[in-house]
């Protein structure tokens, strides 16, 4: 062999480094594979133990959670009706409330970012309860409004966290540059700020309908027969008698498509949407 | 072409960036057409007060009129002022036409309009052929010519440059020192420039304000500032290096270094028996008789030799027109061009006249 020490080290760092790599991908991916592998089987099927290496698939689970009696296609529309109105209320909100942040000279600033970051800190389960009593009172319950007004609890405080870092990395000289050439505030961040945070924008657009899409606790707790989102809608295959785990994992995958989708196309902006702030080159002041 | 105006006037300009004293109530006027420097070191005040000209920074005290109308607490958009940032500050996100045509677009210029008159301000600064690129495509000294061209785009009032020339290497920055100068005598616009550099302020300014600490220390033409310092703390920054100060007695028309007597011409106010002599480097001559001076270290920069050296411990810098190599450690005589030296009154810190 003509390989020296180093190559040798080397290869086996790589070795290593996949091996953990490919652990840590099977754990996470393994019920989502299984998910898949269920929702393919007949009901009785899934019940079998030791569980059939070998079986014939069947689409029927898909059929029965989109058209079927159960059909989560509603509750698919409600999803989107909520997750859709949350994203574009937060993003009207949250662009001036960030560039308040990064940019004006306020009193209370400080204590202002620091109570929005205190409301992400917060335990939700520990606000179902406030908030069923709150909507319950003002009327909101099972409404689309109570819903999203809940929503944007938590995803406006999060959506301003997350602009405030992208509009801070614009050096103040544009804004300056701009009104030196006559622009007002309202002007300088329509034409030369927000142009620039696009990508910030459009990674805070994902973040947000993602959450608002997956919420879970508050839409049980807060929705009910007139508005069900699609992760509660998914348990009419959960009874007492019995639980259609077949169908269940097929709702369940059709109802991951969007959030699928949406994270392959943004890849890249989500990625560099979590890494922002590591590298800051401006934003003093 | 501008209409003749853009007098500036500050008066008792002061300014705190909480406990920073920044501005410490700053005097200027500045005429119409002028092209005036601001000079200083880092921190010393000359780019707040460009800011606060630009209207930027809002002053904590005194008053800024233009052409005699207070616009001390005016919009920077109200003031018709234009400004090129040290950094640029081009919108990366536009074109250069874009960019260039952004004044005219706030300024309500019809939009057909706008191609034609962002060109014209272009061609001025020979960019006119790099219209659709962004400024990421553009070389530092492109960008910086497109930052001017949308400065001048809209004829202000006043033209502000902070340090344009910073972010320039050596070369183009003197290229551009030339352009800078013939663009601001073909627009006829009162142009105020800041900089650190002090020979970019000697070459292109027709006057400046020297700034020290917050406080303008003096104010007047590059030949004033650099032959008649006002004051020790201008000598001690002027010139590269600046002028070599000792103290010296004073008696009978003569000032007494190391013993040595040195012959001056009459002085027109009276000089205090101590005092500070200043000489620059390139009016110190090696004699064979003069003062004493030991040699620490002599550097040779190519043109010319500076020679450090110590009278009575306190550093001399002499420079030599002729190659001459001079052995550190050696003891040399200097002889002072009497005409050249300056004096100063150690109490006032002023010179004497």
């Amino acid at each position: 062999m003509a390989r020296n020490p180093h190559q040798a080290a080397r290869l086996r760092r790589g070795i290593v480094l996949y091996a953990v790599v490919g652990l840590l991908l099977f754990v996470w991916a393994f019920p989502i594979f299984w998910a898949v592998v269920v929702s393919l089987k007949s009901e009785t099927e899934v019940l079998a133990y030791p569980p059939n290496i070998i079986f014939e698939p069947t689409v029927r689970n898909y059929r029965d959670a989109l058209v079927g009696g159960f059909s989560i296609l509603p509750s698919f529309a409600t999803s989107f009706i909520i997750s859709g109105l949350t994203t574009v209320l937060t993003i009207m909100l949250a662009v001036p409330c960030a560039y308040a942040f990064a940019r004006l000279r306020l009193r209370g600033k400080k204590a202002l970012g620091f109570y929005t970051l205190v409301t992400q800190m917060v335990p939700p389960v520990g606000l179902v309860i406030p908030y069923f009593l709150i909507l319950n009172r003002v009327g909101w319950l099972d409404t689309y409004q109570g819903m999203v007004v809940v929503y944007l609890t938590f995803s406006l405080p999060f959506a301003i966290w997350l602009m405030v870092s992208y509009m801070e990395d614009i050096p103040c000289e544009m804004e300056e540059a701009a009104f030196l050439d006559k622009a007002n505030r309202f002007q300088a961040l329509w034409h030369v700020v927000l142009p620039q945070v696009r990508g910030g924008i459009a990674v805070t657009v994902i973040f947000v309908f993602l959450n608002a899409w997956n919420e879970f606790l508050f839409a049980v707790q807060l929705g009910g027969n007139d508005v069900r989102p699609v992760t509660v809608a998914m348990y009419n295959f959960v009874s007492v008698e019995q639980t259609l785990w077949a169908k269940l994992s097929a709702a369940a995958l059709i109802a991951m498509l969007p959030m699928i989708i949406i994270g392959f196309a943004a890849q890249r902006q989500i990625v560099k949407g979590l890494t922002v702030g590591a590298v800051k080159g401006g934003g003093r002041r | 072409m501008s209409d003749g105006k853009g007098r500036v006037t500050l008066r008792g300009i002061d300014k705190h960036f909480g406990a920073f004293h920044a501005l410490k109530g700053i005097d200027l006027d500045i005429a119409p057409q002028e092209f005036f420097a601001l000079l200083g070191p880092s921190g010393s005040g000359k780019s707040t007060t460009l800011r606060v000209i630009a209207g930027l920074e809002t002053p904590d005290a005194g008053t800024m009129t233009v052409d005699g109308v207070d616009v001390t607490y005016a919009e920077p958009g109200e003031r018709n002022v234009a400004m090129v940032f040290q950094n640029y500050a081009l919108y990366p996100h536009m074109t250069v036409e874009q960019n260039i045509g952004f004044p005219l677009r706030m300024d309500g210029v019809p939009k057909a309009r706008i191609p034609e008159l962002a060109r014209e301000a272009a061609s001025k600064v020979k960019i006119d052929h790099l219209m659709q690129r962004r400024p990421g495509q553009l070389s530092g000294g492109q960008q910086q010519r497109c930052a001017l061209a949308r400065a001048i785009v809209r004829k202000p009032r006043l033209f502000l440059l902070d340090e344009p020339l910073s972010n320039l290497d050596a070369q183009l920055r003197l290229e551009t020192r030339v352009e800078l100068k013939r663009l601001h005598r073909s627009l006829d616009v009162t142009t105020i420039y800041v900089t650190h550099d002090q020979e970019e302020a000697m070459t292109i300014a027709d006057r400046m304000a020297v700034f020290l600490d917050g406080d303008i220390v003096q104010v007047g033409t590059p030949d004033d500032v650099f032959n008649r310092p006002d004051n020790l703390a201008v000598a001690a920054f002027i010139g590269s290096p600046p002028m070599n100060l000792l103290p010296a007695r004073f008696e009978d028309g003569a000032a007494i270094i190391a013993g040595e007597r040195l012959a001056l011409p009459p002085r027109s106010a009276p000089v205090p028996a101590e005092v500070v002599l200043g000489i620059r480097p390139s009016h110190v001559r090696i004699a064979d008789t003069g003062i004493p001076a030991k040699v620490v270290l002599s550097e040779n920069l190519g043109e010319s030799m500076l020679i450090n050296a110590e009278v009575e411990g306190v550093p001399v810098k002499v420079r030599l027109s002729e190659m001459r190599p001079i052995a550190e450690g050696a003891t040399i005589r200097l002889a002072f061009d009497g005409g050249h030296v300056h004096l100063f009154d150690p109490q006032t810190r002023r010179r004497i006249a």
